[in-house]
């Protein structure tokens, strides 16, 4: 048993949790989340770099609220979706008891926010290397190069919207795709329907998005998604300040304004 | 004999400043480019950046979004909000490589009827000269030329 499966274990059998969301093996090394009501099923659990999905997700799920005391095995873009989930009040009906591993593979238990708060702050992440590279190179492009790479990249939009599903932030019950009365989205995959979704995801998400970059990783055919909304929260907190997933209290930055918002462009 | 390009400029306005000053421009006979057609809306705060997007698939050249000058809101602060949305919606469109000189932005308040009239007639000469708007339609082709590829090479 590792420390990890023990404390889950023993926070089963003194009634601390009811469900735990975690991580267990599958095939090809890879990790998927697992769902454990008892304390007998805890050497499912793993944590492994592997580990990337974003668990915060199912805690939108009537199902998993049901369970009225949750156990989330959180690595630290989970732990700042729900520091921002929170701040939008997205949780505030849910017992929740957040597990991280540390970088000194310590298991770590939070019972309120404040301290995953506290963590989150200490331990912020930065963007990645990969991803630091690729916003560099297309901010250096001229427009129409930029133009031409996002119409490629959006010409092979197959419109699964997994993007959308695996997104802790995109909790609305009903979305503007769905709605057809007027039809906001073209239904099937074509290039423009393919910009107008991207474009409508990246505002929706703007000053919200967590840098998880689960979109990207999980997009069928590679469309580098999550860049949009991570060069929006570049621009944000240049502009307006605000970090996303910071602080439980920092709401959202398109829901707020300071009237000494500064802009070139309005004539 | 060909013939000067015409563009077509729709303008998302509020109603308690700038659709009063372009009223103001038309009731004072201040003559301006006929390009425009004018949308009213309650405030800019109401202006939603997909109704942007759905007036270029629709065929729109230009877009002129305007609205009551800074601290200057029928509700006190929609216009404020509406700022923070069009900044970053530009930087998004910019980012996405979207040509955003095809948007202008602008505040014009009840007594501005002049500043509507030079704002509608500098943006008009502003997009004759970019031409007409294609890079949507291009993008429609471009999906249809892959699936022509891809039903060939099947």
């Amino acid at each position: 048993m590792t420390p990890l499966q023990n404390k889950v274990a023993e926070l089963f059998e003194n009634g601390t949790i009811s469900l735990m969301i975690g991580y267990k093996n599958a095939i090809n090394k890879l990790a998927v989340p697992c769902f454990i009501d008892h304390a007998t099923q805890v050497e499912q659990l793993i944590y492994t770099p592997e580990c990337k999905g974003n668990l915060s997700v199912y805690l939108h799920k009537a199902e998993i609220k049901q369970a009225k005391k949750i156990g989330i095995l959180a690595n630290i873009a989970t732990l700042r979706s729900l520091v921002q989930l929170t701040s939008e009040n997205q949780l505030s009906d849910i017992e929740k008891t957040v597990i991280t591993i540390n970088a000194q593979n310590e298991v770590l238990v939070f019972d309120n926010m404040e301290k995953v708060e506290e963590y989150v702050q200490a331990n912020f992440p930065e963007y990645t290397e990969e991803d630091k590279k690729l916003l560099e190179q297309l901010n250096s492009m001229t427009r129409a190069e930029r133009w031409q790479y996002w119409s490629e990249q959006f010409a092979a939009c197959v419109k699964c919207y997994a993007c959308r599903a695996v997104c802790p932030m995109c909790y609305c019950s009903s979305c503007t795709v769905e709605c057809n009365q007027p039809q906001w989205i073209k239904v099937s995959s074509e290039t423009t329907g393919n910009l107008e979704w991207h474009t409508m995801r990246a505002m929706h998400l703007a000053g919200r998005c967590i840098n998880c970059g689960e979109c990207g990783r999980i997009c069928p055919v590679g469309i580098p998604v999550h860049l949009l909304t991570a060069q929006m929260n570049l621009d944000i907190e240049k502009e307006f300040g605000s970090k996303t997933g910071f602080s439980c209290n920092s709401g959202y930055a398109l829901n707020t304004f300071k009237p000494e918002d500064k802009e070139q462009f309005i004539k | 004999m060909s013939e000067q390009f015409e563009p077509k400029i729709v303008a998302f306005v509020c109603n308690w400043c700038t659709y009063a000053g372009a009223d103001l421009a038309g009731t004072s006979r201040t003559k301006y480019a006929t390009n425009v057609s004018i949308i009213r809306f309650p405030c800019t705060g109401r202006i939603d950046f997909m109704l942007l997007m759905k007036a270029f698939e629709n065929g729109a050249d230009g877009i002129i979004v305007s609205g009551c000058h800074p601290n200057d809101c029928h509700y006190t602060s929609g216009n404020f909000h509406a700022r923070r949305r069009w900044i970053v919606f530009r930087s998004l469109l910019d980012f996405m490589g979207f040509d955003t000189d095809r948007i202008t932005f602008s505040w014009v308040s009840a007594a501005e009827g002049a500043k509507w009239a030079g704002l509608v007639d500098e943006t008009t000469q502003r997009i004759r000269e970019k031409g007409a708007f294609t890079d949507f339609k291009k993008l429609d082709c471009s999906t249809f030329e892959k699936i022509s590829h891809d039903a060939i090479t099947e």
